[in-house]
């Protein structure tokens, strides 16, 4: 038995209450009537011995009530020890097989050498033994149940693979705390390693084990001193090239543990190397190479950066990334021609970007209304005062299937009832006053938006006049001072609407004369064009790819091929799964529900390439947190759990609880039928 | 009989005359057969005729034997005068059990006066607190007791103090003949007070009785813990404990007791204490006692 906050119990001192109520107090009742007080002298009771309790059981349940309440914060406790287990233990074989495992060091790898020593463990542990293997990485898989099978546990070492995951201690850690709670009995656990230092959770709580689990680490890798390792840290490429020649890739390589040396880089295009340089890494230091332009051809590019480390993680000195190289896309300017102004400043601003991802044509409403939408990725709405019969069909039609639509809404645009596609009431205009406020500024902005989150100086411009939109269906990624949404967004279908309440040009605001502008402009295009945020083609080693949004997709199949171009999903999976995890490192062949191909890169965590162990304190410091957690107690427990096995700490909360709520409720009971018998002869 | 003299017996009949008769027929019945009472039209002693004296009394027969004119008398012709005093001051309105004092004290006093009416003695009554409240004069007419039942069923405890010189100086304004005066009431007063203000009858050769008339609580109070009492006369209130009322009260009530008794004895003041949780021929029984005594 013990308190887990004994200081609580300082709380019991509260019992005075109900003996001040009961006893104390009491002397202040009704006056009695008696004929003379002659006789009488005032006379406080002289001690309290000789006061009688008043309402006795009900003193009684409100005092048990405090001491409960007490002892409840208190967190009691009784320890209890499973001699019914026998001696019985369970063997955990932890082995792990993340990207780093794949470091050779002489004639095998890591994983190798720690699946011979795993067969090792499990040739020393006892007969008829429970024993247990598990495969760590980034995620731990349970390889066998716990089985006291020999043979099946030394295929199971056997069958483990390498993955491109990174290792996660803690992971293990939260899986053996649940095994050990679960099981109720010892577990002896042995987890074969490199035990790099970057697979350590950010705290070392996460690491905990729950007292009675024998933690044995075997180290794999060179005992004295690091492996030195390097490695092709990073990649910076753009997804989408629309000119060869402008294409930048930048490549970080990182040296780990490693002596300054001289590596050359290769850049590798669809399996053939198309560029190579040399660049100086420091000691333990990182060296930036760079490559312009890249003659990819149209459609998905399987790329690579390589270095020749001749180390002992070869892996990681392949860095995959995908590249598209697609036409410019079209935008349709659908301008009134009441002011020129607003597509000249558009289009100015387009050009200005310095990427030609896009291309502008302009088209009068009844034109746009006459002709189809297919050719372009973005249609802009140039502050319309009304909309020709067939537009906003069209228009509808092309946001559904994914197209992007802008649109102004100026000053004449207030003339409409409401916003085209985006399907919000137009309530009226806002126009800042010369005795209020001389214009408006933008007060809120949704920084996580991908339009929004990377302009800044916003707080310059000044808008005069603005169009108040309704807001019961779209979201609001910006505000002006007065609360009018200034910029709006809505998804139809698969593709997006976004409104800007204001007009392109100089007429409602200064927009246009301020530098903003251009990253504005330029935001929204490739937003829009994209088909909103986009999927990246370049992702983490156990990131998801998402391959259905809505639910107007289901039953639709989706298709991913592997780096070897195997199926991923299966049939069913491929008509229903939402997503998909990148299981290990290459290029992922994706087409998703909406139809369109893509192919994503996938990348092994670079911080598995520091091999690094970890330090022997922290060894020590994580081992010692499965005999007990308090130092204090750590030798008992342990004597304990040499002649009985295990100890748990059963609390004894949930049983006070319930005795609480019983007492509660007598003294409810209790004191109502005192109150009762007390008001009778009142109202009698 | 006995349970008919039960205070809380008659405290159910509504009839004071009825009460009275009650008491005092039932208690008689039970004395007639000692041969120390009696209240028969009992023969007492000859007397000489005298001019002015009642004719109706004469008794014929001697006079035809002896040619002299004796009158016969009685001991039922005492001719004494009895006025019953009854303090219906506040605290007479308190009663712990089923009957108040001022209760048993009308019940009391009735009783006292339907024996005087059988002895066709004059009545009288006074009720009074700290002023006179009702005043019947002594006489023996028909009708008195009637008039007198009526006086004590009107007499109601009203919020005012005992103040025992008033009526007792009143008493003595009105009292021309010497006769017995019945005072009843619980003397919640200094015992000196009391008997200054009543000796003066007893130096005019008036025969007097106090009924101290007190309640069980009164005269051994139990009180669970400490308990606010308040004053009935005065309305004040005081805190007190239980120890001290078991203790310390009990040793100055009795000492107060002991010391009025002491002083009545004193002063030839008859006193007797009526717990009003006891029968009343206990009182009436003393009464009886004393009053057949000097006859």
């Amino acid at each position: 038995m013990g308190l887990f906050s004994p200081w609580f119990l300082a709380g019991a001192l509260a019992v005075g209450l109900p003996i001040w109520l009961h006893l104390l107090k009491r002397s202040k009742t009704d006056p009695k009537q008696f004929p003379s007080l002659m006789f009488f002298e005032h006379r406080e009771t002289s001690s309290v011995k000789h006061r009688k309790l008043d309402y006795i059981l009900l003193f009684i349940l409100r005092t048990l009530m405090l001491l409960l309440l007490a002892l409840l914060f208190a967190h009691p406790y009784f320890r209890r020890s499973t001699p019914a287990n026998k001696g019985e233990r369970i063997t955990v074989i932890a082995v792990d097989r993340s990207f780093s495992m794949r470091a050779s060091s002489g004639a095998s790898t890591r994983l190798d050498q720690a699946k011979a020593e795993a067969l090792s463990v499990l040739n020393s542990v006892p007969a008829n033994t429970k024993a247990q293997v598990v495969a760590l990485s980034g995620k731990l898989e349970a390889m066998t149940q716990q089985v006291t099978d020999v043979g099946q546990l030394r295929a199971a070492i056997n069958a483990i693979q390498p993955s491109d995951s990174r290792a996660s201690y803690g992971e293990l850690a939260r899986y053996l705390r649940t095994l050990r709670d679960s099981a109720g009995v010892p577990i002896d656990v042995h987890l074969i390693s490199d035990l790099q230092k970057s697979g350590m959770p950010p705290g070392f709580n996460d690491l905990r084990l729950q007292p009675g689990t024998n933690l044995t680490l075997h180290p794999i890798g060179p005992k004295d001193k690091p492996q030195p390792n390097w490695a092709v840290e990073s990649v910076n490429a753009p997804a989408r090239i629309y000119d060869n020649k402008k294409a930048h890739i930048s490549a970080t390589i990182a040296g780990f543990n490693a002596p300054a040396s001289t590596r050359t880089v290769s850049l590798v295009l669809n399996g053939k190397t198309v560029a190579s340089k040399s660049v100086q890494v420091p000691e333990n230091g990182r060296g930036t190479v760079e490559f312009v332009g890249l003659e990819a051809s149209f459609g998905f590019n399987k790329c690579e950066v390589r270095i020749d480390s001749a180390d002992g993680l070869a892996a990681d000195d392949r860095y995959p990334f995908a590249v598209e190289h697609a036409d410019s896309k079209k935008i349709l300017f659908v301008d009134d021609g009441r002011r020129p102004n607003p597509q000249k400043f558009f289009r100015a601003a387009l050009e200005s970007s310095g990427d030609t991802e896009f291309a502008m044509d302009v088209l009068s409403p009844p034109a746009a209304a006459g002709s189809t939408l297919n050719g372009y990725s973005v249609v802009v709405l140039s502050d319309l005062g009304s909309l020709p019969g067939g537009l906003e069909a069209n228009l509808q039609k092309f946001v559904s299937a994914g197209g992007g639509l802008f649109e102004s809404l100026g000053v004449n645009s207030i003339s409409m009832a409401k916003a085209p596609v985006l399907d919000e009431a137009i309530l009226g205009s806002a126009y800042a006053q010369k005795t209020g406020d001389r214009f408006y500024s933008v007060a809120e902005m949704d920084q996580t938006h991908p339009v929004v989150k990377s302009l800044e100086h916003m707080d310059g411009v000044e808008f005069f006049q603005a169009a108040m939109v309704a807001s019961t269906k779209a979201n609001v990624l910006a505000r002006l001072s007065d609360g009018t949404p200034l910029l709006l967004e809505k998804r139809v279908g698969e593709g997006y609407v976004l409104a800007f309440t204001s007009s392109l040009d100089q007429a409602s605001n200064n927009f246009p004369y301020k530098p903003v502008y251009v990253p504005f402009v330029e935001e929204v295009v490739r937003y829009l064009g994209r088909g909103g945020a986009g999927q990246p083609a370049n992702m983490p080693v156990d990131g998801f790819v998402e391959l259905r949004s809505g639910t107007g997709q289901q039953g639709v199949t989706t298709e991913v091929l592997d780096p070897d171009g195997q199926r991923v999903l299966t049939l069913d999976e491929a008509a229903t799964a939402r997503n998909f995890a990148l299981s290990r490192e290459g290029f992922f062949e994706v087409k998703n529900a909406a139809g369109r191909r893509s192919i994503i890169a996938a990348v092994a965590d670079r911080r598995e390439s520091d091999l690094t162990p970890l330090p022997e304190e922290s060894q020590k410091l994580w081992i010692a947190t499965g005999a007990s957690n308090d130092p204090g107690v750590q030798t008992a427990q342990t004597a304990a759990t040499k002649v009985d096995g295990a100890v748990n700490q059963i609390s004894l909360a949930p049983y006070l609880l319930v005795l609480l709520l019983l007492l509660a409720l007598a003294e409810s009971v209790i004191a109502n039928r005192y109150l009762r018998s007390s008001a009778q002869p009142l109202e009698s | 009989m006995q349970r008919f003299l039960d205070p809380a017996v008659l405290a159910g009949i509504s009839s004071l005359d009825l009460v009275a008769k009650t008491v005092v027929d039932g208690f008689i019945s039970g004395l007639h057969r000692s041969p120390d009472f009696g209240f028969s039209q009992e023969f007492a002693e000859y007397k000489a005729y005298m001019p002015g004296d009642d004719l109706r009394h004469v008794d014929w027969n001697v006079f035809a034997r002896s040619e002299r004119m004796v009158l016969k008398r009685f001991k039922g012709e005492t001719n004494t005068q009895v006025t019953v005093l009854i303090d219906a001051s506040r605290s007479m309105k308190y009663g712990s059990a089923k009957m108040e004092k001022l209760e048993y004290a009308r019940f009391l006093a009735a009783s006292v006066i339907y024996l005087a009416h059988l002895q066709r003695d004059a009545a009288g009554l006074i009720v009074f607190d700290d002023e006179v409240r009702n005043f019947v004069a002594p006489s023996s007419r028909q009708g008195q007791m009637m008039r007198i039942m009526h006086a004590i069923d009107q007499a109601e405890a009203t919020n005012t103090r005992t103040d025992f010189g008033k009526p007792f100086a009143h008493l003595m304004d009105f009292l021309r003949k010497r006769g017995l005066v019945v005072a009843i009431s619980d003397f919640w007063e200094n015992p000196e007070t009391v008997i200054r203000n009543v000796a003066p009858l007893r130096s005019r050769g008036n025969e007097l009785v106090l009924f101290h008339v007190l309640d069980p609580e009164e005269i051994q109070p139990k009180l669970k813990g400490s308990v606010l009492l308040e004053d009935l006369e005065t309305g004040a209130t005081m805190q007190v404990s239980q120890e001290y009322a078991r203790n310390e009260y009990k040793g100055k009530m009795t000492a107060h007791l002991a010391d009025i008794k002491d002083r009545a004895i004193a002063a030839g003041i008859d006193y007797f204490l009526c717990d009003t949780s006891k029968p009343l021929d206990a009182a009436l029984r003393q009464y009886l006692a004393i009053r057949t005594g000097r006859l």
